[in-house]
């Protein structure tokens, strides 16, 4: 017999309402505000009528707007670079940690996963005066006294050096925050490996760099395929911390946009706002993000390494 | 098992002894050292970065690196923050009360995230890892999805109906309302993570503890209650931690719902900087930077402990 919900129902309750309210129901709402013309949250005007007309907008954008053309080179640099600084970058970390001395490693990972803990508005505060475009700023003080610059520079915004300088701080913004997540968890991976594999493989006379690439990696590889996907949706769709970049003038307002700030931009910003053509994108972003991570997935054979106990669910 | 602890108990050498290494840790001092070194290298940008961030906060000016000798140090920044005097726009200064209620208002939205987390997941959690119902291992994966979901595109759905909710709320009402649907709205968040946590240290108290109770005719809620609760306080304490990191760290969600009725340290950072550098004495930007710093360092000192005591064996039966 197949029990019901019974009893468990009670405990579930506030989890499920919680998620109903602000999960479900949202993602439908937003499906549908992507075909309403909805602006400047006039819910009353506008929710009524549906079109594909915030789809064809976004068609032409994407073909005749410069700025949303930069929006979407940046968002396909940005994501496939800080991809592969936070799984490669985090996969180098623990194996370092994992070679050194415990007691050793800890201040290392501490910090390491420093930007992690550390609020969005106090990490961007701390980047915003390194990359500040004034002589006082970290960088180009460093530098001017060092005589390699003579001048200030403008490092995000300087049409000079745009596009790249832009993507490099985001990526390095960033990039600082995603590697300990690939840190902390292939770092407890390495620490599960069997330690008789390590000490056979040193018997018969591995080297380091051996033991990693024959030994510790492929016994990971479930791990890296984890990290890989989960920081490729997240990427996909991270902007908190490029928001204060873009609103301090960090860096330039369209170089450095992704699709998911272009998206909240869209719909929050303080004059006219466009939530319809805003949820359409978001919409896009979400079937983008829902085809790359089954790719992903797929291409990494995710699916024969499922077979591997990952703890008990029935 | 017994063999790795053997080969364990073989490990520590006298040092000395040069050239009988140890099979599994060849060389590992020297190994050791130039990793230390190479990591630390690669991390300098951010010792850097946070040693500048909390030197300036006591500073005349701010520091850039190669003038950390010739600025002067005081408490004055710190005065000055804790007195509001700070233009956030021109011709407008805080006041004491301001940044007090600011501090006020960003613990009130960390602890109401908090509370409703922790509610909701030891609840769930508790009947995902001990009860049997339809749909139980669907949900889980589920609750993955979920946390992976995009939550830019969740966000404008939910101030839709945050705006269309506003029409029944009476105007005296408004904030205390606002507040409390932010820290909802912020909790979803984080609660398909928190159950699947929750449901980790459940899944690790044994089953005969449960059975006795039951048996003796306890109802669910009173085993939860009683029982479970007191065991898995290691977990409820790393999940409050969690959860109130979150809702203090929030700019995203307070910026949306919140800002500019009720102000919190991050919109607060976020609005000084906003308005340009030229009116704002960026020293005590950083005294509020790392006063907006302290409680995160703090709480994750305190989580590493309070982890590694719960991963190695602080929940026992």
């Amino acid at each position: 017999m197949r029990p019901r919900l019974g009893p468990a129902g009670f405990f579930l309750i506030p989890a499920l309402a919680l998620i109903l309210v602000f999960y479900v129901a949202p993602l439908i709402l937003s499906v549908y505000i992507s075909f309403t013309p909805l602006k400047n949250w006039n819910l009353d005007r506008y929710l009524g009528e549906t079109s594909l007309d915030n789809y064809r907008a976004l068609y032409s954008l994407m073909r005749f707007d410069p700025d949303f053309q930069k929006v979407l080179k940046t968002t396909v640099v940005f994501t496939t670079v800080t991809l592969a600084v936070n799984v490669l970058g985090g996969l180098g970390l623990a194996l370092a940690l994992y070679f050194m001395d415990e007691r050793l490693s800890l201040p290392y990972r501490v910090l390491w996963l420093l930007p992690r803990m550390t609020p969005v508005a106090v990490y961007s505060l701390l980047w915003y005066y390194f990359f500040l475009g004034s002589p006082e700023g970290t960088l180009n003080s460093i530098l001017m006294r060092l005589g390699v610059i003579d001048e200030p520079v403008q490092w995000g915004t300087d049409p000079r050096l745009l596009p790249e300088m832009a993507w490099a701080i985001l990526v390095i913004v960033n990039g600082f925050v995603g590697v300990s997540f690939g840190m902390i968890v292939f770092y407890s991976a390495l620490h599960n490996i069997p330690r008789e594999q390590v000490i056979a493989a040193r018997v018969d006379g591995a080297s380091t760099l051996q033991l990693m690439r024959y030994v510790l990696i492929p016994q990971i590889r479930w791990h890296i395929v984890y990290v890989t996907v989960w920081q490729l949706l997240s990427l996909l769709t991270t902007f908190a911390h490029i928001f204060l970049l873009v609103e301090w003038g960090v860096v330039d307002r369209y170089w450095g946009q992704n699709l998911a700030l272009y998206v909240f931009l869209k719909a929050f910003s303080g004059g006219e706002s466009y939530q319809g053509l805003a949820a359409a994108a978001a919409t896009i972003l979400v079937v983008i993000g829902v085809v790359l991570g089954f790719i992903a997935l797929r291409v990494m054979r995710f699916r024969e390494m499922m077979v591997e106990p990952k703890g008990e669910l029935g | 098992m017994s063999l790795v602890s053997r080969l364990r108990g073989l490990r520590p050498r006298p040092p000395a002894q040069r050239g009988a290494w140890d099979v599994e840790t060849i060389r590992r001092g020297r190994l050791s050292l130039v990793l230390a070194i190479v990591l630390g290298l690669a991390g300098l940008p951010l010792i850097l970065l946070y040693s500048m961030l909390v030197l300036s906060s006591f500073a005349d000016r701010m520091l850039s690196g190669p003038d950390i000798f010739e600025a002067r140090y005081s408490l004055d920044n710190w005065r000055l923050l804790f007195e509001g005097r700070l233009a956030p726009a021109s011709g407008q200064t805080y006041t004491t009360r301001d940044i007090l209620m600011i501090i006020a208002n960003t613990f009130i939205v960390a602890l109401g995230v908090t509370v409703v987390v922790v509610f909701v997941s030891v609840l769930a959690g508790y009947a995902f890892s001990r009860m049997r119902f339809w749909g139980r291992t669907r949900l889980m994966e589920f609750l993955i999805l979920l946390h992976a979901f995009p939550g830019v595109a969740l966000i404008i759905a939910v101030y839709a109906v945050y705006v269309w909710s506003l029409r029944f709320v009476p105007r005296d009402w408004f904030v205390p309302y606002t507040v409390l649907y932010t820290v909802l709205a912020r909790a979803a968040l984080e609660i398909p993570m928190s159950i699947w946590l929750m449901k980790g240290f459940f899944d690790k108290i044994p089953w005969e503890v449960e059975w006795s109770a039951l048996v003796d005719g306890a109802s669910r809620f009173t085993v939860w209650r009683k029982i479970m609760l007191p065991l898995v306080r290691p977990g409820i304490a790393a999940l409050a931690i969690f959860a109130f990191l979150a809702g203090w760290e929030d700019l995203i969600y307070v910026h949306v719902f919140l800002y500019p009725h009720v102000k919190t340290l991050a919109t607060y950072i976020e609005e000084v900087l906003g308005t340009g550098t030229e009116t704002a004495y960026l020293p005590v930007v950083a005294a509020a930077g790392t006063l907006y710093l302290i409680p995160t360092i703090v709480f994750f000192v305190a989580t590493q402990r309070l982890l590694l005591q719960a991963l190695s064996g602080g929940v026992k039966a």
